[in-house]
């Protein structure tokens, strides 16, 4: 084994054992007859194949750094990123891709923008190797929060069109019939966020941090990238729940300001 | 006598049903109480709500004193022809903070403010103690929570009341005082009248100015 500035590399064959890792778990899902082997065995496959052709893809995007390849790359990332937080949404009396799609896109672009240009300032300022990880970090986390906004607001709604009726026939706005339900949805989305923030570094060492620690770097200094991550992951989430969910509700409604009827079903 | 509300073929469809529909006209003169009855299933809550245009309806014109519906915007048309649903709707907070609601809307604000002393006459009137207004409105019996959510839609100063059966949790000496506030409600100045739903004969005794508007089920 060498040491190459700090970090221990994998070499295929150290990379093969892992597979005594897959074995452990293979073996307690036969022991218990969890019928997850096949989907084990799947999962392995299909996260060695990803990951490699990600390492290799983000390798030569790396090299090639050119906004022409890292924007469409990522707007890529979005649009998956959004149908994947919409997916199990079953109660919207629309479509919500796309309104899915522009918050995390805003989301994103925003707070991503702030951090690698203002924060971190590399050069040039989209440099692929801190703008991709920055983004992709955002994005995922975003998404979560988005699915989760998303489906506390319809059913937050579906289970109040009583209240909503009874508040639009007070001479409610549709705003102000369903606001107390908005700011719940909201709410429900940042709640995973905020829980981060309070127990970071006590009952968690995120991901990142951990990655830059086994890079080499200095604890210390890894802690200030770990707090810029956490509170940008803060400021993504609500800016794509604030504009998902302001999307969304008017959907709800229709061209007379009444629930639209798929709402009245129940 | 010119009419206070009118409305012509006012027609929809309801949802989940195949092809099923409500259909009607009618009219309510000033101080009137307009009796909707029919079998369940022919519609009459679907015809309130789209009276309320709480629904949209697939067609028909319909007309308070003489001026098509659709000249006045949803909130002012849903504050001038209230809506009150069968279920009574109560909110978290006291029974006070429940009257209050639609005044702090941006529809009323600053155009009318919550008058203790109405809201207190008007329990009184329908048999509900005035000292219940600050006891949290959960604990309200559906009685009591009924007369709350009819007083609130009269604090609220429509001109028509679209009552989906407004004795439905009520006894009957409560039956009798209920029906009573409405119909004086109704008979107090030159522009106001009632639209409910009602299967109680003995509700409509002693009322002055009723009509019928029978409906049946249609698709």
């Amino acid at each position: 084994m060498m040491a190459h500035s700090g970090y221990i590399p994998i070499s295929y064959w150290q990379l093969s054992l892992s597979v005594i890792l897959v074995l452990i778990t293979g073996v307690i899902s036969a022991l218990l007859g969890l019928g997850l082997i096949k989907s084990l065995l799947w999962g392995t496959l299909r996260a060695f194949i990803q990951l490699t052709l990600i390492g290799f893809i983000l390798t030569y995007i790396f090299k090639l750094n050119t906004l022409a390849v890292i924007i469409p790359l990522v707007l890529l990332q979005c649009y998956i990123a959004s149908r994947e937080a919409t997916r199990r949404i079953d109660k919207a009396p629309h479509n919500p891709l796309l309104a899915s799609f522009f918050s995390l896109t805003a989301s994103t672009f925003i707070v991503g923008l702030i951090v690698v240009v203002v924060i971190i300032g590399p050069d040039p300022w989209y440099k692929a190797q801190v703008l991709i990880p920055i983004f992709g970090m955002i994005m995922g986390n975003s998404m979560n929060a988005i699915a989760l906004s998303l489906d506390r607001l319809y059913s937050e709604v579906h289970a109040h069109v009583e209240q909503v009726e009874q508040m639009l026939a007070f001479g409610a706005s549709p705003w102000e019939s369903i606001v107390e339900y908005l700011r719940k949805a909201v709410g429900a989305g940042m709640m995973p966020t905020i829980n981060g923030l309070m127990i970071v570094g006590i009952v968690s060492l995120p991901g990142m941090m951990t990655g830059q620690i086994l890079a080499g770097m200095a604890p210390d200094l890894a802690v200030r990238y770990q707090f810029v991550v956490m509170v940008m992951i803060a400021a993504a989430t609500a800016i794509g729940c604030l504009t998902i969910v302001g999307l969304s509700y008017k959907r709800m409604f229709n061209s007379d300001g009444g629930l639209v009827d798929s709402m009245h079903k129940n | 006598m010119s009419n206070l509300l009118e409305f012509r073929d006012l027609r929809r469809y309801f949802e989940g049903e195949q092809g099923r529909y409500v259909m009607e006209s009618g009219s309510l003169e000033a101080g009137g109480i307009m009796v909707i009855k029919g079998p369940s299933g022919a519609g009459k809550s679907t015809l309130l709500k789209t009276l309320a245009r709480l629904l949209l309806p697939q067609g028909g014109q319909v007309y308070l004193q003489g001026r098509d519906w659709m000249g006045f915007s949803s909130p002012e048309w849903r504050r001038l022809v209230q809506y009150v649903p069968q279920k009574p709707i109560v909110f978290s907070g006291s029974l006070e903070d429940n009257l209050q609601i639609p005044f702090n809307l941006k529809m009323l604000q600053n155009k009318a403010v919550f008058d203790r002393s109405q809201a207190v006459g008007l329990l009184n009137r329908m048999d509900v103690p005035g000292n219940l207004l600050g006891q949290s409105a959960a604990t309200l019996s559906g009685g009591e929570a009924a007369r709350m959510a009819l007083v609130r839609a009269m604090l609220i100063d429509p001109q028509i009341l679209l009552l989906d059966e407004p004795t439905a949790y009520l006894d009957g000496e409560n039956r009798s005082r209920v029906m009573q506030a409405i119909s004086e409600w109704a008979g107090m100045g030159h522009s106001r009248g009632v639209i409910m739903i009602s299967h109680n004969d003995e509700d409509l005794q002693n009322l002055s100015k009723v009509s019928v508007l029978n409906i049946t089920v249609r698709g």
